[in-house]
């Protein structure tokens, strides 16, 4: 799991503050949101890395098509008890087979650590108040889980069989 | 009964010390109270009204004599003396102060107890049939299913924080004795002409504020699937059910809302998971597996089938003819009876025990049911292993310890959640009006009269009593800071006698808390006034309809006849 410190961060959303609505251009590195991808995606150059930042209520199935293109796809929590993004982050991976960056933004707190990593994510921008100590200790209590999942995909009883 | 592996018991052992680094951190104040409140819930822990409330699972109802005893223990040594066992079978202390919780789940890990997942926005404990292994009318038994079931839910990192509470029931008998049409998801187990097992899902049952009766989504899949369709369900109502009010989060509005389209929702994503997922099959159950965990369902060491010696018992009193006829019931295997231990009676709450008969019961389980016992949907205790020939002896030892009121699917054998007198949510009490009628209808021959009835009282209308299903139901509500109850009829669990799952009708404004008593005898007036021979409360309730039971309970209105009249 990768903590990302937001200063050192290579991503940075596309637009400014100042001028919200103004044009974006094509740049390495820029966090597109759905909206500004639709309006780029025709003409932006192949190789020219760049990442997506969907809402916890966008269909992962309407952008199969374009997930090769994306090196990041940063999956958002409002809440931290609102638990979509895991469901996102499964498809991503087990049903699309997304190999780049997933990461978890927003309302991120330590004691989601375990069922991100498990979900899919593998890395998290933790809400400013967060002890990455404490994030790495969450991540240590199980060592392993009944259920597959994205990580682990066989079930315990699969594993043991095997 | 399911022994615990190495795996289980280090599980729940390394859930109770994640559970204490977060207290701990929580009592150090590095993690805030809006993060911990979720965190706790799902370890069972409520902030209550004068302490924590800690839920703690019985899986499916089976509970050995020696975890009775660890609840006894911490009762004593934690809790004020006793313990409360809810309708989904789970068992709960109400003054353990919460300094001490991260103690109380090691001393439950340490006799494969926990508490994970018995609140919160996450898939609770399964629930089931209190005589599933046992039951004569049982098709196939539910209970490697849901043990089955409880490990894959358990801790699943998808499914942690729905959009609100997930609770899933499974019977393999005939006769629904775990109300599976108000739940979640409601499973029949079931053989079809070839013989092979299967299940009937019905999704989206629940009560609340809108009470509605589950949807058949399934009439036949076949058991290797059950992880994987429930995935699905679970995964659709994850991606698209109501954030946005907590009172419409329930996955029956979704069901509502969708219809057909939900139904085409999960089939497809089931779909998808089998021949789209990485692994997707994984989860498709093999044999082997199924083996593994049925074996900690054979039968105790030492129970065979046999004829027992025909017993009568000519010089004994009429109370044992009683306790044989309600409280003893049939068995699968020939020389063996199930035998209610009766948690209902007067002067303590509806399934309320003391440590004291908590330790009694563990007693009695290891004289006559091989240490097992099973906690039931309305709330008492059973032993599922008793000998024939022991029957009287247990009848006198159930008597000595308080548990052999012979009342069981009598009115006073009657459902009630803990109300106002402890739990937060409640908008009145629940158990001051238990106990007002369970000393009025104190004589047993007219509870005998008055016959099978199902009578549910809930302190708001979260429904955890299931006031919707009682062929009576008492609601608490409240106005100006008053406690009112709301009493409908005709309600139903889907149980035989009640018929098919159904919500009872509100027979009128509230009532006042001095004339429900009164109420509930003007009802059983009426019903003995107009019942033809060998009908029950519900038919005639059925057959009659609800204007002559108003017009009763109307005549007995005294402050609210007031307010009607104004």
């Amino acid at each position: 799991m990768q903590f990302i410190d937001s200063n050192l961060d290579p991503w940075q959303a596309a637009g400014s503050d100042d001028a919200p609505d103004a044009p974006v251009q094509p740049e390495a590195n820029l966090l597109l949101d759905l909206d500004q991808w639709r309006s780029l995606r025709a003409d932006w150059p192949a190789g020219l890395p760049v990442g997506l930042k969907l809402a916890n209520n966008a269909d992962i199935e309407d952008i199969a098509a374009d997930l090769p293109r994306f090196a990041v796809i940063a999956l958002h929590f409002p809440k931290w008890i609102d638990g979509r993004a895991y469901s996102q982050a499964h498809l991503l991976r087990a049903r699309y087979r997304f190999a780049g960056e997933v990461r978890a933004t927003g309302d991120v707190v330590v004691d989601m650590l375990p069922l991100l990593q498990r979900s899919g994510f593998d890395a998290v921008v933790l809400r400013g108040d967060q002890s990455i100590d404490a994030a790495k200790r969450a991540l240590g209590f199980f060592p392993s889980y009944y259920q597959g999942d994205v990580r682990v995909t066989r079930p315990h009883f699969g594993r043991v069989a095997a | 009964m399911y022994q615990y592996t190495e795996f289980d018991r280090q599980f729940v052992h390394q859930r109770a010390a994640q559970y204490r680094d977060q207290l701990e951190r929580n009592l150090a104040g590095t993690l805030g109270e809006d993060e911990f409140r979720p965190l706790r819930l799902q370890n069972g822990w409520y902030v209550q009204r004068h302490a924590p409330m800690l839920r703690i699972a019985v899986p499916y109802g089976e509970i050995s004599s020696k975890q009775v005893r660890a609840l006894a223990r911490i009762a004593r040594e934690y809790d004020r003396g006793y313990a409360h066992f809810t309708t989904r079978q789970n068992c709960q202390f109400n003054w353990i102060p919460l300094d001490r919780s991260a103690d109380v789940m090691d001393l439950l890990a340490d006799v494969d107890m926990h508490g994970i997942q018995t609140s919160g926005n996450c898939i609770r404990n399964i629930t089931s049939d209190g005589h599933a292994g046992i039951a004569p009318d049982e098709a196939v038994d539910p209970r490697p299913y849901a043990e089955l079931l409880r490990q894959w839910s358990t801790l699943h990192p998808e499914f942690a924080f729905l959009p609100r509470k997930f609770k899933i029931a499974i019977t393999g008998a005939a006769e629904d004795r775990a109300a599976i049409a108000w739940h979640d998801i409601g499973l029949q187990l079931k053989k079809n002409a070839a013989g092979e097992i299967g299940f009937k899902v019905l999704v989206g049952g629940g009560m609340g504020r809108t009470p509605i009766v589950g949807t058949e989504v399934r009439d036949f899949l076949p058991w290797q699937q059950i992880l994987v369709f429930i995935e699905a369900v679970v995964r659709v109502y994850n991606r698209y059910g109501r954030r946005d009010n907590m009172y419409k989060a329930r996955i029956k509005i979704l069901v509502k809302a969708e219809g057909q389209k939900f139904i085409d929702a999960v089939n497809a994503e089931f779909k998808n998971i089998l021949e789209h997922d990485v692994d997707g099959t994984a989860h498709l159950l093999p044999q082997a597996e199924f083996d593994r965990v049925a074996k900690g369902f054979a039968l105790p060491a030492g129970v065979t089938e046999h004829v027992a010696a025909t017993t009568q018992h000519f010089d004994a009193p009429i109370a044992f003819a009683r306790w044989l006829e309600r409280n003893v019931h049939a068995h699968q295997l020939a020389g063996y009876r199930a035998v209610t231990l009766s948690l209902k009676r007067a002067g303590q709450a509806p399934g309320d025990a003391t440590a004291d008969q908590l330790d009694a019961a563990a007693a009695i389980a290891d004289r006559f049911s091989h240490g097992e016992l099973r906690v039931t949907h309305d709330q008492n205790l059973l032993l599922p292993w008793v000998h024939e020939s022991d029957l009287q002896a247990l009848w006198k030892a159930a008597r000595d310890a308080s548990f052999a009121t012979p009342n069981i699917g009598l009115l006073t054998d009657m459902i009630a959640c803990p109300g106002g007198d402890f739990c937060a949510l409640a908008n009145a009490r629940s158990i001051p009006i238990a106990e007002e009628i369970t000393q009025r209808f104190a004589e047993i021959d007219e509870l005998y009269d008055i016959g099978d009835i199902d009578l549910h009282i809930s302190g708001c209308i979260n429904s955890c009593g299931h006031h919707h299903s009682g062929h009576i139901g008492i609601l608490g509500v409240d106005k100006d800071g008053k406690e009112w109850y709301q009493v409908s009829l005709g309600g139903s669990d889907g149980s035989t006698i009640s018929g098919n799952s159904v919500a009872g009708k509100v027979i009128g404004p509230s009532f006042a808390a001095d004339e429900v008593a009164d109420v509930i005898e003007a009802l059983i007036d009426t019903y003995r006034d107009q019942r033809d021979p060998r009908e029950l409360f519900i038919d005639t309730v059925r057959r009659v309809g609800l204007e002559p039971f108003k017009a009763s309970a109307n005549n007995v209105r005294r402050s609210t006849a007031l307010v009607q009249a104004g």
